[in-house]
Parts: structure tokens; sequence; C-alpha cells
């Protein structure tokens, strides 16, 4: 315990010392923070709206017009009985023009123009999550298009699945470029923790000969690191908060648009608590590597 | 106290800090270590202080043989052990309290106990006054009473001194000799590395001279 107190009092009292160097170790750890923390911002809230997107994910069942109310009937009963379906609703041929009307306002006359109705009842089946996932959701779907009365099924769930594959190339590319930026930084902060370390030479010098153990030789520079991967950390944190902030006022309607009306969300804390660890991990590691060559 | 067997240190191609060297240096003796430069006389407390190895022969001291310690041993040797620099090895930034203190901090030693022994050692070589000074702010031989004071502080059996006068003037040399002369009365050993004859004649102990790394003289002193 005294040897974590003094390592900490002496890393903070070398970080002060540090003056510049110090500044250029932080300012390399908030770089690297920053880049990873905007890219976890910008995938968190996609990851969000593809939740959404994926909780009201919908499949549609097209019928014949000749379909007979048997035939529904049975569709209908497999649909309930398969257990992969959260809901579902019918839209008749007028529903469906209404709605093609409502949500087409501009394209309202070409619809008039064909005369008879063009569109075909259908059944939108709403799945479950959990159907989703393991397969049964496909499985209905297959059985339900081989249904006397089905027209055609329509479950766009590729651009779903290609979506999430960019935000994971995105996380992936991010996470490199985080990880190359963070040895960086690690590099730089072992510069910087030598440089006090061969101000100190003689103190360690002296620490040896009076037997202190290794943990209290060592400690404070592993200290320094931390602090300084600590403050860098936070420090990226807060500019990205901020930044947040600034954008949320400035174009929160256009990002709320942009996100389907969910609102912009910053960070959760216990991600921000994450890279405040991994900073004070980054700079730690650096501090580490400087204090091997004290002994 | 220390026992040497046929110790050898080797720098070099065939250039002998020490060779052969047999010593034995009894508990609570008073050791004056002389000859000229290059004769060996750092090399040896570098030795006891285990800030290098020896090519050759052992030392023992206090019963441990030095080539054997663990680093954890030899971190609990050290400790046993008081050492003083002719160029007094004080941390700048650190007050004279600070610099002091600072050796039983880094063993582990409590504030409490920190502070008391501090204030102890500071009273004993008369600088209690100067605790809140800077090392550039005092005297040279205000320095090396600090450096002694800091080499009591964790009370150690044997005492390691290179050159303690080399750049004080002879009546603050007799000064700290007679500081060391204290230390020694107390049970400490004292094992001095000085090439200042004079000095080793005033004092009156034991001395042993070095040459080329060899013993070459063996003095008894006439106690002052």
């Amino acid at each position: 315990m005294r040897a974590i107190d003094y390592a900490f009092r002496q890393g903070w009292a070398s970080l002060r010392r540090g003056g510049g160097s110090t500044v250029f170790a932080v300012i390399a750890i908030a770089l690297a923070v920053s880049v990873l923390g905007g890219l976890l911002l910008v995938t968190w809230n996609m990851e969000r709206l593809l939740a959404r997107w994926t909780t009201s994910a919908e499949f549609s069942v097209f019928l014949r017009d000749d379909a007979t109310s048997e035939q529904r009937g049975l569709i209908e009963t497999l649909i309930d009985q398969s257990g992969a379906a959260a809901g579902r609703e019918y839209i008749s041929k007028e529903q469906a023009l209404v709605r093609f009307r409502r949500e087409f306002a501009d394209l309202a006359s070409t619809a008039a123009a064909v005369g008879d109705n063009p569109f075909p009842a259908s059944l939108e089946v709403r799945v479950q999550r959990s159907a989703e996932a393991d397969g049964r959701a496909d499985a209905l779907l297959r059985r339900v298009a081989t249904l006397p009365g089905v027209a055609d099924v329509r479950y766009d769930r590729a651009w779903l699945s290609k979506v999430g594959a960019g935000l994971d190339s995105l996380r992936r590319a991010g996470l490199v470029l985080a990880l190359l930026m963070a040895v960086a930084a690690a590099v730089t902060v072992a510069a910087v923790v030598r440089l006090g370390l061969h101000a100190r030479r003689e103190e360690i010098e002296i620490m040896q000969l009076v037997g202190a153990s290794i943990a209290f030789i060592r400690g404070p520079f592993v200290a320094e690191g931390l602090l300084q991967g600590g403050i860098g950390a936070l420090a990226a944190v807060l500019l990205l908060w901020a930044g947040f902030a600034v954008s949320s006022a400035s174009w929160g309607p256009q990002l709320a648009a942009a996100l389907e009306g969910l609102d912009p969300q910053f960070l959760p804390a216990r991600f921000c608590a994450l890279l405040v660890a991994g900073g004070m991990a980054v700079g730690g590691a650096g501090g580490f590597a400087a204090s091997r060559h004290a002994v | 106290m220390i026992t040497t067997h046929k110790l050898s240190k080797l720098y070099g191609r065939g250039l002998y800090a020490l060779r052969d060297l047999t010593i034995t240096v009894g508990k609570g003796e008073f050791v004056f270590l002389t000859g000229p430069s290059g004769a060996g006389k750092s090399t040896f407390l570098r030795l006891l202080l285990m800030k290098e190895r020896p090519n050759e022969g052992e030392i023992v001291v206090n019963g441990h043989n030095l080539a054997s310690l663990s680093r954890r041993e030899i971190q609990e040797y050290r400790r046993g052990i008081g050492f003083v620099f002719q160029d007094f090895k004080l941390i700048q930034r650190r007050t004279v309290l600070e610099n002091i203190s600072f050796v039983s901090e880094v063993i582990g030693v409590s504030p409490a106990q920190q502070r008391r022994r501090a204030f102890q050692v500071l009273k004993w070589v008369g600088l209690q006054h100067r605790m809140n000074a800077y090392p550039q702010e005092l005297s040279g031989g205000e320095q090396q009473r600090i450096s002694i004071a800091r080499a009591l502080m964790n009370d150690p059996a044997l005492l390691l001194a290179d050159e303690p006068t080399g750049n004080l003037d002879p009546d603050l040399s007799l000064e700290i000799m007679n500081l060391f002369r204290e230390i020694n009365a107390g049970g400490t050993t004292v094992l001095i590395a000085t090439h200042d004859r004079e000095l080793i004649r005033l004092v009156g102990r034991r001395s042993v001279t070095l040459d080329s790394g060899r013993i070459v003289e063996m003095a008894e002193g006439m106690r002052a």
C-alpha cells in the first residue's frame, strides 16, 4: 500500500515537472482515444438505429387476387402456430391502394391511370427477434411461399445484414487505427517517462543502494504513465462530449432525421469508463516499458 | 564483519582493479582503505555495495556470502549498509528532511517513524535547524553531514564511505572524521576509502593500503 501511495505521489510530481513533454504525451493519448471514442460514438448511434430496424422487421405475404378465404385462413394459421411471428395484419387491396396514395402522393395519378386496383392484398407479419436469429423466420417464410393463394413473399433482410456488416467493418478498421495510434501513444509516453527517469538517475541509484524494492523503484514511472494515459483519455472523452453537445445543439433536427427520429445519444457511462481505462492501460504500458530501464 | 578471500575484479583485457584481495574487517572495527588513485579502493566498496560483482573470489559480510544472494536478499542486505560519497549524492529538488527520510520511505517505513528517526539523526549531526533547506543552500561540510545523517537513517551495521572528505578543507575533514568516530563508538563497523594519509594519521585507526588492486601495506593505527 505504501509503495502504491509513494508511486502515485512521485508519479504526479514527475508529471507536473515534465511540462511540455508531459503535454505532448497526454495529447498523443488523447488523439488515440478520440479516434476510438469518435468511432464508437458513430457506431453506437448507428447500432441503435439498426436495432430499431431489426426489432421492427416484418415480412409481407402477397396474396393472389383469386386467393380464397380458406387459403388465407390456412396461411394465417401457419403463421400463428409457427411461434416466429410477434403479430400480423391483413392489408386488403383497397387498404394497399389507400396507403400508396398517402405515402406516394406524387404518384397517385399513376395508380389511377392503371384503372383496376393493381395492388395485391397482403399479410404483414412482424417477426420475433429470436426467430430471426435462430432461423425460424426463414423456415416459416419458405413454407408460406409454397402455400396455395400466395403470389409472393418479401423479406428484405439482406440490406440489414449489409448495414450490420458495414458497421462491423467500420468498427474493425477504427479499432486497427486506434490500436496503431495507441502503440504510438505508448511509445511517446515511454519516451517522456524515460526523460524523467534520466533526470532521476541519482535518486534511483540511492534507492537501489538503500535496498528499495522493485515496486518502489519502478512504481513511480508506471504511475506516471497511468496518470498521463488517464488524463489524456479523460480529455478526449470531454472533448468528444463537447463536440457532441455542440453538434446536437447546431444540427439536432438533421441528426435526428438521419437517425429516423431517434435522438442522437452520447456514449453510455460504461463506454466512457472503458475509454479512460484503455487510455490508462496504454499510458501504464508505456510507463512500465520505460521503468524497465530503471533497474 | 567483512571477509574477502582471493577477491579479483577485472576490467577489460587483463586490467585488474582488484587482484587476490584477502582482507578481514572485524565487527565494530574502524578501518581506512587507502592508496593512490586507481588502487582499487572504490572498486572494493562497489563490490561490498553489490553495485558490481567480482570475477573471482568471495565476499562474506555479516555471515552472508554475497555471491549467493537473491535479488530480494540483496535488497535486505543493502538495508543494513549505510554509504557516504565524496560528491554527497543529495537530491537537489528535495529538502534536507526529505533527503533523509526518503531512504526510509522507499523501504516502506511508516511516515511517523521516518520523521522520528530523521529528527534524531539531524539533531545528531547538528543540522536540525536546516531541515527545510535545499542542498544547494548548504555548505560542503553541511552537505556531507546531511549525507552522513542519511546513511544513519536505517541504523546500519556497516558504514561505507568513499572519499568522504575529498571535497572538504582540512578542518571540516577532521570534523567529519569525528562524526565517523562517534558512529563507530556506537558499534557500527566503519570502512572509509581515502587517499588522505594525514587524516588517517590524525584519526589513528587501522589502515589497509592498496596499489594496483593488491594489498601493499597493513598498519595498526594509534588511536587519537
